[in-house]
């Protein structure tokens, strides 16, 4: 093979291997935990949308506050004079322990609920209103091994279960619904609701469909002061569950992308310490700084790219993992987005080349008879 | 910046002009006011004892560095520094096109065999890689080297890889080919064959030759020869 700029980096990275695959461990693991952590919560965002989207979720009105967990119920009457508004339905959402190992999601509907449109019932029946009854999602239903008929304890209550359903939602196929009023009792939540979901009327002639939720949410606003209605994508992304979840991701993942980067760091200064006769060589040679600097952090690149590549095999995997095991299975879905997949390549190269921009900074300042007598 | 191919401005290819090289704010003196001309295809030899400048010279004389006082001009316009108004060259851009250095030790690079060597130069020219390797299979070819083209260093004799050294300081086709002790570290069969090959190239290709050697018998194959002492030309 011809010998090109890019070839004769890759083969500097290349010559200490033992070097250079442990540095590719500490980026993979790096970057495998940020294609892992972002891609959960990513994920979970993309359930939360889901979930509004199947279920035909307009708007959700809730609280202004951030930490929004209660609002009246006795407020339907008003929304439903909205006359934007076709339905709106109160519901909870909440976490609870079914098992000691397992916490799932639980959510209180009434029976009626359009939202129900979004569920497949594959066996049984839906719940009534004011019955310890519940509906298990199929993945639930699954790990827990249940069936209809059985009993399954919530909050110190046994509940029926009547109905296995399945859901495009991994928020829902892993998840547990109830009747409203039930859960409202176990979460000492009495009149109170998290949130309601709205769909909206068709829009009229002459009016777009933004301009027409736009209306909608104006009126709830002026009609409900301290609460206010959100567009289902706007109320996936930013529930605070969601932005609990992508913190921690972004959190947790940039300390790992630190370790990953002084690796790299320290590689790319043993590389230029090493090599300063080679420099040397190269700056004799009539090689300008520029070129030096661009080959050094052209090798860092290439760390990066192959640390990136290896991490995110290993953050799919992790990914995959958390996807199968029955306490994650509800709010993760195991496939890698290429949105994460890309963006953990570019963070490997940016760490990368950050990471070896003083190693080269100080390779090209490097004197080429200084440099030629170093030993 | 000029180029100094199109706009000849003395009757020296290279010259050096009171040229001063100190170190240390000025403790050490190494060269002590140097002034020499070098006219085109001439083959001149440095000679002194270890100590005496004549690898430093060789340094200023090939922009490996950069004298304290005193310039270095290449076709009578200054290199790296500019003088008099007048514009310089820089100083790595006159390594690349203008020089060739050829060291004691060789300095190939390991990763590398001794083809991919040769191209070392060239790479990151925006030249093509057929072009490279062309010329540096030419150039092996040339130096005797055709079977020896995908060999490393370190699988090559002390006289190969003077060679693929030699070649790679040909690579750019300079005017200037400076030579630190280049049979320093060869016996003396191998010396006398690198010896040989340098008068040819020389001869054949017309490059001006500016070596420095400690070995006066080595000295004598010049055709002009100028001994060093204490930082200063002595005769």
């Amino acid at each position: 093979m011809r010998l090109s700029f890019v070839g004769f980096a890759w083969r500097n990275v290349w010559r200490r291997r033992l070097r250079t695959a442990l540095t590719l461990c500490g980026i993979g693991m790096g970057i495998g935990a940020f294609v892992a952590l972002v891609g959960f919560s990513r994920s979970f965002e993309h359930a939360w949308l889901e979930m509004y989207e199947n279920a035909g979720t307009d708007l959700a009105v809730v609280q202004k506050t951030f930490l929004n967990t209660s609002v009246d119920q006795s407020i339907a009457p008003v929304l439903q004079r909205i006359p934007q508004i076709a339905i709106a339905a109160p519901m909870i959402i909440n976490m609870m322990a079914v098992t000691p190992e397992v916490n799932t999601l639980v959510y209180g509907w009434q029976a009626n609920t359009f939202e129900f449109s979004a569920l497949n019932i594959l066996e049984g029946r839906r719940f009534r209103d004011g019955q310890q009854e519940v509906m298990l999602g199929e993945l639930l239903a699954g790990s827990l091994n249940k069936k209809v008929g059985d009993t399954i304890d919530l909050q110190g209550g046994s509940f029926t279960v009547v109905g296995i359903f399945r859901s495009g939602s991994a928020l829902e196929a892993g998840a547990i619904i109830m009747p409203l009023d039930q859960m409202q009792s176990l979460s000492g939540m009495s009149g109170k609701v998290t949130a309601f979901h709205v769909q909206l009327k068709p829009a009229p002639s002459g009016v777009s469909p933004d301009q027409w939720r736009q209306q909608a949410e104006d009126a709830v606003s002026s009609a409900l002061p301290g609460l206010r209605a959100v567009p289902a994508a706007e109320r996936a992304a930013n529930n605070q569950l969601v932005i609990l979840a992508h913190a921690a991701a972004w959190g947790t993942s940039l300390i790992a992308l630190l370790v990953a980067a002084l690796g790299i760091a320290n590689t790319m200064a043993m590389s230029v310490f090493e090599r300063t006769k080679e420099i040397g060589v190269l700056r004799a040679m009539g090689w300008s700084r520029r070129r030096v600097m661009t080959l050094i952090l052209l090798e860092a690149a290439a760390l990066g790219v192959a640390g990136g590549v290896v991490g995110v095999a290993l953050g799919w995997g992790a990914l995959h993992i958390l996807g199968m095991l029955p306490q994650t299975a509800s709010i993760v879905s195991s496939t890698l987005p290429l949105r994460t997949l890309l963006d953990g390549l570019i963070m490997a190269i940016l760490v990368g080349v950050a990471a070896g921009s003083i190693p080269a900074w100080r390779g090209a300042q490097l004197s080429p008879v200084e440099a030629l007598r170093h030993e | 910046m000029s180029d100094p191919t199109t706009t000849p401005r003395s009757e020296y290819l290279l010259e050096a002009r009171d040229l001063k090289k100190s170190y240390e704010n000025g403790a050490i003196e190494a060269l002590r006011g140097v002034s020499l001309g070098i006219v085109a295809g001439d083959f001149l030899a440095i000679t002194g004892p270890s100590g005496s400048g004549k690898s430093t010279l060789l340094h200023l004389l090939g922009g490996l560095d950069l004298a304290t006082e005193g310039t270095v001009l290449f076709r009578g316009q200054p290199v790296g520094k500019s003088q008099n108004g007048v514009a310089a060259i820089d100083i790595d851009t006159y390594r690349a096109r203008w020089a060739g250095f050829i060291f004691q030790s060789f300095h190939l690079l390991p990763a590398l065999n001794a083809l991919e060597n040769v191209q070392v130069p060239m790479l990151g020219t925006g030249s093509h890689r057929r072009d490279r390797e062309e010329r540096a299979r030419a150039l092996l070819v040339e130096l005797g080297l055709e079977p020896r083209l995908r060999q490393y260093p370190n699988q090559l004799s002390a006289g190969e890889r003077q060679r693929v050294a030699i070649a790679r300081s040909l690579v750019n086709n300079p005017a200037v080919l400076l030579a630190d002790e280049p049979t320093g570290n060869l016996d003396s069969v191998n010396s006398a064959k690198i010896l040989d090959l340098l008068a040819q190239i020389q001869e054949r290709h017309g490059t001006t030759l500016i070596m420095v050697t400690h070995d006066l018998n080595i000295a004598a194959t010049a055709h002009r020869h100028v001994a060093m002492r204490d930082g200063r030309i002595c005769d």
